[in-house]
């Protein structure tokens, strides 16, 4: 954050209660095709990294998760089946027009009675204390306004001994899969978005709000900072994606 | 927390191998409903040379399960390299190669066997996905087809064997008859247990030849020793 009135959003400083709006409009604009631009952009391997999330979650029959930023429903529709009937699966989103596309999805698809929609900003959420056995958030983080704050904010519901799975874009280790992956985003992206999504500035600030979010070892510094402890990460795809894992001390 | 160097490609490739088992298995229902009767136990496969553990379960829709990570409880854990685990996938008497093997084993191996049993066991009906893409004519007679075209290559395929073998050894003669095979290696193992009882028996002779000679050079010793005293005394 530039000051404390001022914040992020892509390259661009906004004052700071405007942000939470202009990422809702961003998300407003392309939660229609949101899922078939995460399969191209990826070419598919957001599933990948979604799954190695879930492996990582060790998640068992009659654990309470909470998704955070949960779209559209990828991974609360695998945790579903997980948990079981004795568990219960919260997917939350800030944004109403996610929340929709993926409660419409998962319920076409038959996914378990098990699942709850819950509109909620990550920085307050409105469940109690101690009560989440895993908490989860894919490629949300770097939306939000406060990072600190929601980083808190699951700390503040997830159980003592709860994990947190952070699923977010990083830091290429490699600097010429880091120029590749640079050309990629602000040259193929935009283009991509225009063609598919028919808006292209969305997927630029896509691309820009990696850019500007912490990289592996910030992250994890702001874990521990929030209070979760045993804070590590994986890097995949050579680092353009990390998922950091933290628990709540007993 | 978990030792997965490349989790990108670890993750793709189980996720392959997963889907590809579980479409077999869909048309496998002896194999579904075993999957089912095993579900939640999870067994690890641990291999040393490539390193790269496999967590795999059934789950309760009877689809397989496979995993880079799992940190509960395991029921059984299989150790070694991966020579030692194509062996045992190819074993006809799982139990047998599981003792003999080179794999280690540690819990229950019931659960394992099963699998492999249930794996062997794997009885695909392509009939059902025939029939819902065809319909029910076309895709009788289509099935049917291909289980006499699977049936005729499986005969001819082991009546060639057969021939093959024949010709080899009584009409090429490039290759002894499997009974003399066998005589001949009756005849080295008995040579070599005679060769290891001849070392044993010129060992023991050895021994006693030296015991021999041993008290033969103390005994002169003893009377050198005497005939110098007496010569001593009378000077």
């Amino acid at each position: 954050m530039a000051d404390d009135n001022t914040t992020h959003f892509g390259y661009k400083e906004v004052r700071t209660e405007e942000k939470a709006r202009l990422v809702g409009d961003v998300f407003d604009s392309v939660a229609a095709r949101y899922d078939i631009m995460n399969d191209l952009m990826s070419a598919g391997i957001h599933r990948i990294w979604k799954r190695f999330t879930i492996e990582l979650s060790g998640v068992r029959r009659g654990n309470r998760i909470l998704d955070i930023a949960g779209g559209t429903g990828d991974l609360a529709a695998r945790f579903a089946p997980l948990v079981g009937d004795e568990g219960e699966v919260v997917l939350a989103d800030i944004n109403a027009s996610m929340l929709r596309v993926g409660r419409d999805r998962l319920t076409d698809r038959g996914v378990p009675g098990n699942l709850f929609y819950v509109q909620a900003d990550a920085q307050c959420l409105p469940f109690p204390d101690d009560h989440f056995d895993c908490v989860t958030i894919a490629f949300g983080l770097r939306n939000v306004t406060d990072k600190d704050r929601a980083l808190r904010s699951m700390l503040r519901v997830l159980k003592p001994g709860g994990r947190v799975l952070v699923l977010e874009f990083s830091k290429p280790r490699n600097p010429l899969l880091s120029r590749a992956y640079d050309a990629y985003s602000f040259a193929v992206l935009p283009f991509m978005g225009r063609l598919v999504a028919r808006d292209s500035d969305s997927y630029q600030y896509l691309a820009e709000s990696i850019r500007v979010h912490p990289d592996q070892d910030t992250l994890r510094g702001m874990m521990e900072d929030a209070g979760f402890t045993r804070c590590d990460y994986h890097d995949m795809t050579g680092g353009i994606v990390a998922v950091h894992r933290g628990v709540k001390p007993a | 927390m978990s030792d997965i160097h490349r989790p990108t490609l670890h993750t793709a490739g189980l996720a392959a191998a997963e889907a590809a088992i579980n479409a077999a298995l869909r048309l496998s229902p002896h194999s579904k409903a075993g999957l089912r009767e095993l579900a939640g136990q999870v067994v690890a496969l641990e291999c040393t040379r490539p390193a790269l553990t496999v967590y795999l379960n059934g789950d309760e829709n009877g689809e397989l399960c496979l995993r880079g990570v799992y940190d509960g409880d395991v029921v059984t854990r299989i150790t070694g390299s991966l020579d030692d685990f194509a062996e045992l996938a190819r074993a006809e008497d799982p139990a047998a190669a599981l003792i003999n093997g080179g794999l280690r084993l540690d819990g229950n191996s019931s659960t394992l066997i099963a699998l492999q049993r249930l794996f062997n066991a794997v009885d695909v009906d392509w009939e059902a996905p025939l029939v819902s893409g065809l319909g029910d004519v076309a895709g009788h007679q289509l099935a049917s087809m291909l289980r006499a075209a699977f049936s005729w290559s499986q005969q001819t395929g082991s009546n060639l064997q057969r021939q093959l073998r024949e010709f080899a050894t009584e009409e090429g003669r490039l290759a002894p008859p499997p009974l003399a095979l066998e005589r001949f290696y009756d005849d080295v193992q008995t040579l070599s247990e005679r060769g290891e009882r001849l070392a044993a028996r010129v060992e023991q002779l050895r021994q006693r030849v030296e015991a021999r000679f041993e008290a033969m050079g103390k005994a002169r010793d003893d009377a050198g020793r005497s005939t110098i005293a007496e010569t001593w005394k009378a000077s």
